[in-house]
């Protein structure tokens, strides 16, 4: 028997060394990519100037037009993420402040994302790697119940999180293959879809406070950075459009513009619009808030 | 409580501990220990179903006194039938009741009779196939004068309900688990080492390769529709890998958990992917269960004695039972169906007992007369697989037609995020070490085991599955 312990506690350690290995491999694969998503080019940059930086889920991704505000003079980047949530854009505005970024204005999208206070997992796991280096990081997570396990358990980060910073995703990063996320400074645009358009249901929805909102509010107002909060489109089809009026009575700073475009042509599902339809609606956006810097 | 969960690995070694240095003094302490753990790590599932096994474990031990103290054969023939009655009459109930139900509704429906089939509202209890056939081959064998029953109930209810067994096999055989049972068990390093070897083996087939495929494969299954004929033979071969791994994973964690109590249990899997025809292939692949149909059911039939046409229908049978064993649902018994329509040439001509040894390869004619025999082997019992795992047989038919019309054989991106071809090398590299280790029953030990223990505590990290859950899929039978 103390043959069979000793053999055990031969594995055991070979697999803490093996753990080991893997999460600084792994680690110093990610702190060198910089081109596989918007958090990992984020994290790997410093001192960037903008004048507006765009915030949000899949609805700033998909909705804003950073090309259209450099035609008019301004610095922009598209930092939405599909799937993110507030939770994740607080975040972002964090690591940008860290990394030392100057921006002058952020338009952030609070419409659907205020209707909860809960997180992406998936798009939590994209911080994962850079844990251990950014106190930003640790700070925000602290709290959350697997936090401990994260930080000091060596590789379960990745274990935990196998399907978005696993050995794909490192391999790849390994291989220095691009993504498409940041072409177009980050705008990724929608083609629509042929077919009826599928009405979003939003009759379970209704705005809360929120935490991540406020914090990015009060990150706004320590650094100076003007905070555009508004509404994004969608399909006039859509169930319970009154979910929009009610954020307004939440926090009324917020603007609506969710009726900024209409028509269904402009729309690629109904929660999500085209490129025809991100172009107008960023037009409409820059002419409410901005001026032309230079002269087209 | 699955074998590559949290819970499981801290069960075992407290399970182990207790064992071994509890209860390591008597064979009864230790078939206590064992009972009391199995029957803990039942309960995780439906505490409420362990009642169904105790009362199964009873029925059995009882009848089976019942036949031995019989003095004339129709009481013997009445316990018999009576215990084969009952079990079959629960696994009847919880798995097939509500398919013959619909079925038979649907058959009414054809005829324009419209009813309304009574449902059971029932979950199946996890096991059961396995206990049932368990205590089935017990009561036969003691029918037939084969052993004597067991006087003591707590052996037998440790025979019955031994955790690493219980809920997807392998179906055990009185002879050769009882006699194990009935006697303490002493520390055996080796068997003990090969145990945690075979452990770490099943886990890297599971958590590596069959959950890995089964994130392709269900992609691609529940697209079919719009899949191009690649991405289509892909997800067959994925899903091959997937149940492959998924159970000979499950039965190596099973054996290897076993071994650490001194106790060995029936091979279960020896290469079946390495067959050279389906016969090989049904003598390989889940090797409990097709011996359990070879001596309980095809040789009660007449087996390979009688008429060329009394053979074939004995086979047909087997086939078709052993799909619908599977699961209450048409596919499966298609499946059974398309590999006794694989068999049948070979039983016609004979050759069902052509490739019983083993062979190497060379480089010679014969090596890739060999080979090319695999591949043809591999790739139909792929084709079956399609029905296998289809919801429907419709949707089994449309997969097969996409697969062979749409000829499309280029990269395809899936909705999961993956492009169809990145599982390849993973599963080419698998397929080369389990070749190289076909000999053995697990590939780490011996020379190197360990650099190859590494190798696989490694895989088991960087490219096991663990976000993405998933059971066994033989814990549904």
């Amino acid at each position: 028997m103390k043959q069979f312990i000793l053999f055990l506690l031969k594995i055991a350690a070979v697999l803490v060394l093996t753990m080991i290995l893997l999460d600084v491999a792994y680690t110093a694969v990610y702190l060198q990519s910089n081109r596989r998503s918007k958090i990992d080019y984020l994290y790997n940059s410093k001192n960037q100037n903008y004048d507006v930086v765009f915030l949000g889920s899949s609805r700033v991704n998909n909705h804003f037009v950073p090309k259209l505000f450099k035609e008019q003079g301004y610095k922009t980047f598209n930092f939405g993420i599909t799937r993110s949530r507030l939770e994740e854009s607080a975040l972002m505005l964090k690591l940008m402040v860290e990394r030392n970024y100057k921006i002058k204005n952020l338009i952030l999208q609070v419409d659907l994302n205020i209707n909860t206070n809960d997180h992406s997992e998936d798009i939590r796991s994209l911080f994962m790697p850079y844990l251990h280096q950014s106190e930003i990081i640790r700070a925000h997570y602290k709290d959350i119940p697997e936090y401990h396990e994260l930080l000091y358990v060596p590789f379960y980060r990745y274990m935990h999180y196998d399907a978005r910073v696993g050995f794909r995703e490192m391999f790849l990063s390994l291989l220095h293959k691009k993504t498409n996320v940041l072409d177009n400074d980050g705008f990724y645009p929608l083609q629509s879809i042929e077919g009826k358009m599928v009405p979003a249901d939003l009759s379970k929805y209704y705005p809360k406070r929120n935490v991540a909102y406020e914090e990015i509010r009060a990150i706004c107002k320590k650094q100076h950075i003007n905070l555009i909060a508004l509404t994004t489109p969608m399909c006039m089809s859509t169930i319970n459009r009154d979910y929009f009026k009610h954020i307004r009575e939440v926090y009324p700073e917020i603007y609506n513009f969710e009726n900024a475009v209409t028509e269904d042509k402009y729309f690629a599902t109904c929660g999500h619009m085209n490129q025809a339809g991100a172009e107008f609606f960023t037009k409409v956006v820059f002419n409410a808030f901005f001026k032309p810097k230079t002269k087209s | 409580m699955f074998f590559n969960s949290l819970h499981f690995a801290i069960f075992l070694p407290i399970v182990f501990i207790l064992y071994w240095f509890v209860g390591h003094k008597s064979k009864i302490n230790q078939n206590y220990i064992l009972i009391v753990a199995s029957y803990y790590f039942y309960s995780c599932w439906d505490w409420r179903f362990l009642f169904l096994l105790i009362f199964s474990t009873l029925l059995d031990f009882s009848c089976a006194i019942k036949i031995e103290q019989s003095n004339t054969p129709a009481a013997r023939k009445l316990w018999l039938w009576l215990c084969l009655t009952v079990n079959v009459g629960f696994l009847g109930v919880f798995k097939y009741y509500n398919f013959f139900a619909e079925s038979f509704t649907a058959l009414l429906g054809s005829m324009g009779l419209h009813t309304n089939p009574l449902l059971l509202d029932v979950i199946l209890p996890v096991g059961i196939s396995f206990y049932t056939f368990h205590g089935l081959s017990y009561i036969i064998d003691i029918y037939y004068g084969r052993i004597k029953s067991e006087k003591n109930f707590v052996d037998y209810s440790l025979f019955v309900c031994y955790f690493p067994l219980l809920v997807a096999g392998p179906i055990e055989r009185a002879t050769h688990l009882l006699p194990q049972v009935k006697k303490r068990r002493k520390f055996n390093f080796n068997k003990a080492k090969e145990g945690i070897y075979q452990i770490i083996w099943g886990l890297v087939k599971k958590v590596v390769i069959a959950d890995s495929c089964a994130n392709y494969a269900n992609d691609i299954f529940d697209h079919y529709n719009v899949m191009n004929s690649y991405s289509l033979l892909l997800g067959a071969v994925y899903f091959a890998f997937q149940i492959y791994g998924d159970f000979s994973g499950y039965s190596d964690i099973a054996l290897g958990t076993s071994k650490l109590f001194g106790i060995d249990l029936l091979r279960n899997f020896n290469y079946p992917y390495f067959s050279r025809d389906i016969a090989e292939f049904w003598r390989k692949w889940h090797i409990s269960l097709t011996t359990w149909f070879r001596d309980y059911l095809y040789i009660p039939l007449g087996g390979s004695k009688g008429s060329k046409a009394s053979i074939v229908r004995n086979t047909f049978i087997i086939f078709l039972v052993s799909g619908f064993w599977h699961g209450a649902n048409w596919t499966y018994i298609a499946w059974g169906l398309i590999n006794a329509l694989y068999f049948l040439p070979l039983l016609l001509l004979n050759r069902n007992r052509n490739h019983v040894g083993d062979f190497t390869l060379g480089f010679n004619l014969k090596s890739l007369q060999t080979l090319f025999n695999i591949l043809t082997t591999f790739a139909i019992t792929c084709l079956a697989w399609i029905f296998f795992r289809s919801k429907t047989i419709t949707d089994a038919l449309e997969y097969c037609k996409r697969m062979f019309t749409n000829g499309e054989f280029t990269q395809q991106y899936f909705t999961i995020g993956r492009y169809n071809y990145e599982l390849i090398m993973l599963v080419v590299l698998f397929a080369i070490v389990e070749w190289n280790s076909r000999t053995k029953i697990e590939p780490i030990s011996g020379k190197y085991s360990w650099l190859k223990l590494s190798l696989c505590l490694a895989a088991l990290l960087a490219l096991g599955v663990f976000s993405d859950y998933k059971e066994f899929i033989y814990f549904q039978f």
